[in-house]
């Protein structure tokens, strides 16, 4: 596989007000690479991915996804979210729509697809998070697990070719989460450019081809998960690493 | 029943003293509310004059229009409210057939009640009582929703100008009496208007309602918008969707439906203040009760008529927030 970059993020910096929450983070994603990042909460790494589809923005610094530099133009910052899809912690499923019609709206209205090209898509990627029963069920009639699948499968019906994961598992019940993490873990081996941001130590040992630990709005470490679990190089990290395992 | 009583109506003396207290009120209330129904109040006025109440001068020869426009308001309404109880199928062949008999029956409606076109004309100083009332509440129900979404978006618009210009007429209008708007409508709205434009009476109240209602509804759908949880605006952004078709299909619909109880009493409360309108010699179910009421052989009357023109509102409310909790129903089962 040829490793071209597809995330390229320079120095990034953004500032809520006065609190300085990133602090100049670089970092360089290639095409089909699974990179998780990690670290505690308020280290900013929601907000830092969360700038590759300009749901933030940066005062400072660059970032280029797949040969797009996000600007303020908004036909730019248009054309990556097309090619970008995004799992958020919450689901965020539109619950005045059936499944079927969660997944289908972005690909009607925004890929001007047809209906039936739209729901055909759907039905196979409900099939592939395995909820095709449930296509025609309001979100809210649905377990937690089962909106994220759905969440995911919204997520690529707009056949991104990035997808971010926003602690895609800490809103479920503990018995949820694997089948969340077993679609995720299937999705990373058809070859799909990931970062997840997650807590989920087995899954970042398992799946990712690297590990990113940030702190403070500052990148710490990056690593394979070997190297970062059992030879971490910063202190930083073997600190967050005794708080975890 | 006996414990029941002895638990709750005689528990202790004041209590009992409360209970003989009440009983006497209501016996001295239905008695006489009963005595009056039965043996004084003279129902003629109403029935002479029922064509009048319900319909005012509206030709005795063409009203057979009204009860087509009757019959198909009530086809409608009917289908559109046993839809959703419907199979899936069937409800995805009726959904786009009811999009489009919508609008084509109120033309439809518009014409049988206002004819020309190979029906007899029938002007609008002849629509009266009843008619006028449902027709005036109608119009400028449709009208003021519309109107009062889009001062709703625009209040929460981050284009200044029209934020400003949204805020300002709401806070404006909630701060002014209605019967002070509709006076203005129908003294000022001449001034301002062009003099080709010679909006008829009728016209001009309508104009009052709309204004003074659009802006009370847009407070209640910006509580709506306002409920709308964030996650949903960011999710629909990351998958690509610009500004407007997150606002047409995903916020709107959302805020709308949690605010429908507001929305709908606000429409009641529109019904209702269409009796205003009597002031200004529209002659709509208060109006039309009025001048019932002057005629010689009925003077004073007033306890017959008035209950009736009562049971009549009453009555058109009650159906409508009724038809509202069913609307409410499917969407709290969603969520």
């Amino acid at each position: 596989m040829v490793h071209q970059p597809i995330i390229i993020a320079e120095d990034v910096h953004k500032w809520y007000g006065k609190f300085h929450v990133l602090q100049g983070v670089s970092l360089t994603i290639n095409a089909g690479e699974v990179v998780v990042i990690m670290g505690p909460s308020g280290s900013g790494k929601s907000t830092f991915i969360r700038t590759f589809n300009a749901l933030e923005d940066y005062q400072q610094g660059r970032i280029v996804i797949d040969g797009i530099q996000l600007s303020d133009d908004l036909r730019n910052i248009d054309a990556i979210r097309q090619e970008v899809g995004m799992v958020f912690q919450q689901f965020n499923l539109f619950p005045h729509l059936t499944v079927l019609q969660n997944i289908t709206l972005a690909p009607i209205w925004v890929r001007k697809w047809g209906k039936g090209q739209a729901q055909d898509t759907a039905l196979q990627l409900l099939e592939r998070v395995g909820i095709l029963e449930q296509a025609h069920k309001f979100p809210g009639q649905l377990s937690g697990g089962q909106q994220q699948r759905v969440a995911i499968a919204r997520a690529l019906a707009m056949q991104p070719k990035i997808m971010l994961f926003d602690e895609p598992t800490s809103a479920l019940d503990p018995e949820m989460v694997r089948e969340v993490l077993d679609v995720m873990r299937s999705l990373a081996t058809s070859g799909m450019t990931m970062v997840v941001v997650t807590h989920e130590v087995g899954f970042a040992r398992e799946v990712a081809d690297r590990i990113v630990l940030m702190d403070a709005g500052m990148l710490v470490e990056q690593a394979t998960p070997t190297e970062f679990f059992h030879n971490p190089q910063e202190e930083r990290t073997r600190r967050f690493l005794a708080q975890i395992l | 029943m006996n414990s029941w009583l002895r638990k709750n109506l005689f528990n202790t003396w004041y209590n009992t003293l409360l209970t003989l207290v009440c009983l006497l009120g209501i016996y001295q209330i239905v008695t006489g509310v009963g005595n009056w129904l039965l043996t004084q109040a003279r129902w003629d006025v109403v029935a002479t004059n029922l064509n009048l109440l319900l319909v005012g001068r509206y030709p005795a020869s063409q009203i057979w229009r009204l009860w087509l426009v009757g019959a198909i308001g009530v086809l409608l309404v009917g289908v559109s409210l046993v839809r959703p109880r419907l199979q899936p199928a069937l409800k995805a062949r009726l959904t786009p057939l009811l999009l489009g008999l919508w609008p084509l029956s109120l033309v439809l409606c518009f014409w049988l009640i206002a004819g020309g076109a190979g029906l007899l004309p029938v002007g609008t100083n002849l629509w009266g009582g009843l008619l006028l009332t449902l027709l005036v509440a109608f119009v400028s129900t449709v009208l003021a929703f519309p109107l009062s979404v889009v001062l709703a978006v625009g209040r929460q618009s981050t284009l200044p100008l029209v934020r400003w210009f949204c805020t300002g007429y709401i806070e404006l209008i909630r701060g002014l009496p209605l019967i002070g708007i509709l006076f203005m409508a129908q003294v000022m709205l001449p001034l301002v208007l062009p003099a080709e434009w010679r909006l008829d009476r009728l016209l001009r109240a309508i104009a009052g309602l709309v204004l003074f209602n659009a802006a009370y509804l847009a407070e209640n759908v910006r509580g709506g918008l306002q409920a709308v949880p964030r996650g949903q605006t960011e999710a629909a952004k990351a998958l690509g969707l610009n500004t407007p078709l997150i606002l047409v299909l995903i916020v709107l619909p959302q805020a709308i439906r949690t605010v429908i109880p507001a929305i709908v009493g606000q429409f009641i409360s529109l019904f209702k203040d269409t009796s205003l309108l009597s002031l200004f010699a529209l002659l709509e179910l208060t109006g039309i009760a009025r001048s019932v009421l002057a005629q010689p052989q009925f003077l004073g009357r007033y306890a017959e008529v008035y209950l009736f023109v009562g049971l009549l509102y009453w009555i058109f409310c009650y159906t409508l927030a009724r038809v509202s909790q069913r609307w409410e129903k499917p969407v709290a089962s969603r969520l």
